[in-house]
């Protein structure tokens, strides 16, 4: 997957332009002109997400379609906030899991691939507004959590990614037995572009969620932020 | 009680020489609730259409996008943020003029749509369409603006139920399905938002055609009507 060096040079200048396109729009209209609305919409967001995550059902889930129901192969969108292709060395890549777990540390592709397996053909909604069905396959994020001993009462996770992205979850919706470890699309081994070796895909929250590249997993009790979260998109994010 | 009729008749026929304005009346039309509701419905809904068209800016269903002339929110996560809080208000005040009109049975009297309006509807289209010269005899309200006032918040119940239908798609996906599925959904929120827009749009040009008297009196409550018995 090794990316030329100046090809990567070029990614990382492109990432640095990229990351301050949010601060052009909001200088470009009149959402940053009222401190006072932004931070009133701010709170009034804070509530929505407080109403979200007491509508939430931890056991509703998500349709799952036939494979007749499937975006084609060709058709599965990608989509990220900055680079489709990151620097990731797969055949080395490990998952670091840290906070509140007993057996905190490093853990491998071997070791999430032989855990109990989920297949699932589940619709991917992006805040945009389109929507498509993969088939993803994974592992429950639970499955991990309980193979590192993790605190399961903790509040939150947080995930970082390989193309400098991070978002994070309340633990009722990581704990849905349809919040994967993703390490598969269409019975194949996730492609780079779509977030290989590993990410996440919670079909009960929307795309931005749905992190791709991750290399660390935090449980925490603090209340962690997010790349598009601390620009104005929903915490909860919940479907 | 002949004569009385009679001298009632004189009389009305002396205002009609003394005043050639004839008399006019201050009537009470729109009680306290209803104007109201009718400006924060305003409020809320422009809100709620204009982040609307921003959101759907983001990813076109169609093949157009909405001039950024009429988008509010500035990029998506402002409009996203003006949607989910003006949701609150049209629901909630949509919800308490119901409740209102459901307590004080004033909607029911005035503009609730009966099945005797129906003999009023070709009558009131041969007006409008300048067949018939004379205006039907109406009490407040005629058939049609009725009609239009009776269909109007179902076109409000729908656009809230499509929403709930593309804001939860998992939690209350039996609404999603109600509209076939999710993408379908997204087209039946904006085809409610378009009938909301074409029922403002003609609810203004009726004002404009009526006189402002009417613009007026959802402020005050009070309108001057002319009366000639």
């Amino acid at each position: 997957m090794g990316l030329s060096t100046p090809n990567s040079r070029f990614l990382s200048k492109r990432r640095k332009i990229l990351q301050l396109a949010p601060l052009a729009l909001l200088a470009g209209c009149d959402y940053s002109a009222g401190g006072r609305t932004t931070s009133f919409l701010r709170t009034f967001q804070q509530f929505n997400d407080w109403v979200q995550s007491k509508v939430f059902d931890p056991n509703k889930l998500a349709p799952e379609y036939s494979d007749n129901d499937l975006t084609p192969e060709d058709g599965f969108r990608i989509n990220g906030y900055d680079t489709d292709r990151p620097d990731i060395d797969i055949e080395k890549w490990t998952l670091t899991v840290q906070g509140h777990v007993q057996k905190p540390g490093e853990y491998t592709l071997q070791q999430i691939t032989s855990l109990p397996k989920r297949v699932m053909n589940t619709r991917h909604c992006c805040v945009e507004g389109w929507s498509m069905i993969p088939k993803w396959g994974g592992t429950s994020l639970r499955n991990l959590l309980e193979l590192a001993g993790a605190d399961i009462t903790a509040k939150y996770v947080a995930v970082e990614c390989g193309d400098d992205y991070n978002t994070s979850f309340d633990m009722t919706s990581v704990l849905h037995p349809q919040s994967i470890l993703c390490y598969e699309a269409y019975n194949k081994p996730l492609v780079l572009e779509h977030g290989a070796p590993v990410r996440i895909v919670m079909p009960t929250k929307l795309g931005y969620k749905s992190a791709k590249w991750i290399h660390t997993l935090t449980v925490t009790n603090e209340k962690p932020g997010g790349y598009w979260e601390d620009q104005g998109y929903d915490w909860f994010a919940g479907l | 009680m002949r004569h009385g009729h009679e001298i009632a008749s004189l009389v009305r026929a002396a205002n009609r020489i003394g005043d050639y304005n004839m008399t006019t009346n201050r009537e009470y039309h729109h009680p306290l609730i209803v104007r109201l509701t009718h400006w924060l419905n305003f409020i809320a809904l422009g809100i709620m259409v204009l982040s609307g068209l921003r959101i759907y800016n983001a990813a076109p269903i169609w093949d157009f996008r909405i001039p950024s002339a009429f988008t509010f929110g500035g990029w998506l996560a402002g409009a996203r943020q003006w949607h989910f809080f003006a949701m609150w208000l049209f629901a909630l005040n949509g919800a308490l003029w119901v409740v209102y009109n459901l307590v004080s049975k004033h909607g029911r009297m005035t503009t609730l749509f009966s099945r005797k309006d129906s003999s009023g509807i070709l009558p009131m289209l041969q007006y409008y369409l300048r067949i018939r010269k004379e205006h039907p005899p109406v009490k407040k309200y005629n058939s049609l603006q009725k009609l239009a006032y009776t269909t109007i918040p179902l076109a409000a119940v729908g656009a809230i139920l499509s929403g709930m239908a593309i804001y939860w798609p998992v939690q209350f996906g039996w609404i999603t399905k109600l509209f076939g599925n999710y993408d379908t959904a997204r087209i039946w929120h904006f085809v409610f938002m378009a009938l909301l827009v074409l029922f403002f749009v003609g609810h203004i040009g009726m004002v404009v055609l009526a006189g402002w008297g009417n613009f007026f009196s959802m402020i005050t409550g009070w309108k001057r009507v002319k009366t000639d018995s």
